[in-house]
């Protein structure tokens, strides 16, 4: 018999987790380890191992076979869709203390499409080898040039086959046009809502009025377009958070089922308002905090809001082919299909791209529409954007569920070889990971009742938690 | 029930012949066109051979393709135009005598490929076709000879393949291969414990067979369609077979779960196996909850919906071939008996689910 390698990881005194290359984990007792490493695991041990998938008998046996096409699948990103991100115009009408992309006031020039880089963007996406494509837009605030969207989504809607747009509005005015816009099923809104009034208020608006304007604005748009076709997350400022029940009751208030809980990026304005986006520890706890609020507080009311990061994380760790997401991988799979495209035409490999370039960090450009894809800035980026043969993660269990943000090492470290457990990323997705773990092994009823939700299951399968005996 | 077979009159001393009945004008030397239409019976004519058919509307049998055996009076409906339900019977042999099997084996073997390669070449643009048994595999090499015959031709159609995996071998890696977009196997495995599922095929050492087999299946990136069968033997042990699945059989493109029929072995042995899903869910929703959770692909097959709780109703599928399927007088008044695989011809109330609720 042949065990794949295992990486582990202590959750606590008593337990370790262990996965191999595949993704397959298990729990067991810290001894364990020190069997496996020198080769003394015991008779049971051994045919749990063979019965997980752990180990094999022969190349080309079905164990070995099995555990080829989970290994084989934790490596494929599909391909098929693009998702591309506009930003038509960088001018926004708030200035939100945290603003990552370092927006441009209302009235500034030059922040916008004009009419020659618009016809360019169209073309870039006319080349694009997809017929299925989501399209967000970015600002600054999208809305102000709303006539760029609709010009974006006419051509859109012609080209490809299947299509969805996804505008990032902070929804502080609307009107008729705007509102004619959202009536297409193939437009979703995601908002930020920061939690409850004052919080608002302090992080975005600066101004109750304008705070209530935009809560009315919400309302209005979920009651036109329903709950479904929008999305809210609050970003957090760790120097004053919200109180998790608060933030919780805010988006109950609006129907929501879901919330994303996001810190500050450490990036554009927050680089300097918000020092405390540097660190990570405060956010760790603050986000575990979170979680068991809750976890008990569905329990209690018997809903169901999902803290949708986490829940992606469990999801990934359970099953592969859930890859479509910037926040574990940054920049994503660099190509042009999830190209961005900023308001001046150049095109970045992500969203955190461009904003290091806003700053004049390093210019992540890729390319722009007039001249098209730089392959060779490309090719550079391409090794950077997994976690495979990372001399930290190769020992991690947790890497093939996991991801790498050079961006945000760029952004925080002016490299991206930083030790891996020194980076932000590192250590907020180990927390994540360990959230993860615990409550996948926790046999506390109010956390499978809520993990059961999260994953659609009427009850939680103990084959999900397998333990060394 | 739909018949699969009418009576036809022709000159005896004939052999027996493919034919299509042509929808409208005769597209090739076989199509057959309707030349007489009394009452109950429809003369056709297809070259100089004239055959009549009984019991029939024109309409009903449009582009089926028939084998007509003179001797016997018979004309099978090899392929039902109309319907996505067409198997060939490859032949009624088999190696294993599952409990519930619903076509038990005979031992001698007809061989019928010419005839099914002649039908195939007739069939409606880009047909999936069954081929069934017994086993198919046991005449291997004839079986892979037809289906590299047909696709020579025809490369639109594509076959669903009911094997018990038994016969693969390293050699066929390169052939299963280059059908992989135009096969589909679907494979019965009924335990993840060898004895459970050797019991129930009735093979000692069947598993230890089946499981590298599956491998070449995984290692050819065919289609591989994994099928069980709710028993009373098996029932407990399905979560334990789901992790299995999604463990050492992740590439299997679905699993399919299915209910009992109740005719061949099924109905001699129906007491001892029949399994009541509908008084006990738990295990199968449990096998279910894991397959979704591992983002695996899992049907349910033969399952009446108001047996299945709402959870998973949405797996259930209208499995049940057209032509041996029914509804039960209490169906009538049932909201989702247009979505409800309902009951197979020889279901009987008195023997089976506890729980028949119209919905």
């Amino acid at each position: 018999m042949q065990i794949w390698p295992l990486r582990f990881r202590d959750l606590d005194d008593q337990r370790t987790i262990l996965a191999d290359d595949s993704g397959a984990y298990f729990l067991a007792e810290s001894g364990f380890v020190d069997r496996y490493a020198r080769d003394a695991i015991t008779p049971p041990e051994e045919r749990f191992l063979r019965e997980k998938g752990h180990a094999f008998e022969w190349a080309g046996d079905l164990a070995h076979t099995g555990f080829l096409t989970r290994w084989s699948r934790r490596q494929h990103v599909g391909g098929g869709s693009a998702y591309v991100i506009l930003i038509p115009t960088l001018r926004c009408n708030l200035k939100c203390s945290y603003c990552q992309v370092s927006r441009a006031p209302l009235a500034a020039q030059g922040f916008d499409w004009d009419s020659e880089t618009l016809q360019k963007v169209l073309g870039f996406l006319d080349g694009l080898p997809v017929e299925e494509i989501q399209i967000e837009f970015q600002g600054g605030e999208p809305f102000l040039r709303l006539d760029l969207l609709q010009a974006v989504a006419a051509f859109a809607r012609r080209r490809f086959q299947r299509v969805r747009f996804v505008v990032c509005s902070n929804l502080q005015t609307l009107d008729e046009d705007i509102l004619a816009f959202l009536d297409s099923e193939d437009v979703l809104i995601s908002t930020s809502l920061d939690g409850p009034h004052q919080i608002h208020t302090r992080n975005r608006t600066a101004d109750s009025a304008l705070t209530k304007n935009f809560l009315s604005n919400l309302e209005r748009v979920i009651g036109l377009i329903g709950p479904a076709r929008v999305s809210a997350l609050p970003t957090i400022d760790m120097d004053d958070p919200p109180d998790p029940e608060d933030l919780i009751a805010a988006y109950e208030a609006f129907g929501f089922t879901s919330l994303y809980l996001r810190p500050v990026n450490y990036q554009g304005f927050a680089r300097k308002s918000h020092p405390a986006a540097r660190t990570s520890t405060a956010w760790n706890a603050y986000y575990r905090g979170f979680i068991d609020t809750l976890i008990a507080r569905n329990a209690l009311t018997g809903r169901v809001m999902e803290e949708f990061y986490l829940a992606h994380c469990l999801r990934r760790i359970l099953a592969p082919g859930l890859d479509g997401h910037t926040d574990l991988r940054n920049p994503n799979i660099p190509t042009g299909a999830n190209a961005v495209i900023d308001f001046d035409g150049q095109i970045y490999p992500s969203d955190e791209a461009r904003m290091l370039a806003r700053i004049r960090r390093v210019n992540l450009a890729i390319g722009n529409v007039s001249d098209g894809l730089d392959q060779e800035k490309l090719a550079l980026l391409a090794p950077g954007h997994i976690n495979n043969f990372d001399p930290d993660c190769i020992h991690c269990p947790y890497q093939p569920f996991c991801g790498t943000d050079p961006i945000d090492d760029l952004s925080r470290s002016g490299r991206i070889d930083v030790p891996r457990q020194d980076s932000w990323f590192c250590q907020r997705h180990l927390a994540v990971f360990d959230l993860a773990m615990e409550l996948i092994y926790s046999k506390d009823p109010a956390v499978e009742f809520t993990l059961s939700r999260w994953f659609g299951l009427e009850t939680l399968p103990d084959a999900l938690r397998p333990i060394a005996p | 029930m739909i018949p699969l077979r009418l009576k036809s009159e022709c000159d005896r001393t004939l052999a027996p012949f493919v034919t299509r009945i042509a929808e409208e004008e005769p597209r090739c030397a076989e199509d057959a066109t309707l030349w007489s239409e009394e009452a109950g019976t429809l003369g056709y004519q297809t070259g100089q051979i004239k055959f009549r058919l009984s019991d029939v509307a024109p309409a009903e049998v449009a582009g089926d393709v028939l084998l007509v055996d003179p001797r016997r009076q018979i004309a099978h409906r090899l392929i039902r135009a109309a319907s996505p339900h067409n198997t060939f019977l490859i032949t009624e042999q088999c190696d294993q005598l599952c409990l519930m099997c619903s076509q038990p084996p005979k031992p001698q073997h007809q061989d019928m490929f010419d005839h099914f390669l002649a039908a195939s070449r007739l069939a409606p643009t880009g047909a999936q076709i069954g081929l069934s048994g017994g086993e198919p595999l046991l005449h291997k090499d004839a079986l892979f000879a037809f289906i590299d015959a047909v696709f020579a031709t025809r490369d639109d159609l594509c076959f669903h393949i009911l094997t018990n995996g038994q016969y693969f071998e390293r050699a066929d890696l390169a052939w299963l291969r280059k059908h992989r977009a135009r096969l589909l196997w679907g494979v019965p495995i009924y335990s993840d414990n060898p004895a459970t599922h050797d019991e129930i095929v009735g093979k000692p050492g069947a598993f230890a067979q089946l499981s590298p087999n599956l491998a070449l299946l995984g290692l050819a990136g065919a289609a591989l369609e994994l099928r069980t069968v709710v028993l009373r033997q098996n029932a407990p042990g399905l979560p334990s077979l789901a992790d299995f699945i999604a463990r050492h059989l992740p590439f299997a493109a679905t699993w399919a779960i299915m209910q009992m029929e109740r005719i061949g072995y099924g109905r001699m042995n129906w007491g001892r196996c029949f399994f009541d899903s509908s008084i006990d869910f738990a295990s199968l929703g449990a096998a279910i909850d894991l397959m979704r959770a591992r983002r695996q692909d899992v049907t349910l097959y033969n399952f009446p919906l108001c047996t299945v709780p709402p959870a998973y109703r949405d797996l259930a599928a209208r499995s049940i071939s057209d032509w041996k399927q029914k509804y039960l007088p209490a169906c009538a008044t049932c909201s989702l008996r247009d979505d409800c695989a309902g009951f197979f011809e020889w279901y009987r109330e008195e023997d089976g689910f506890m729980e028949i609720r119209p919905q």
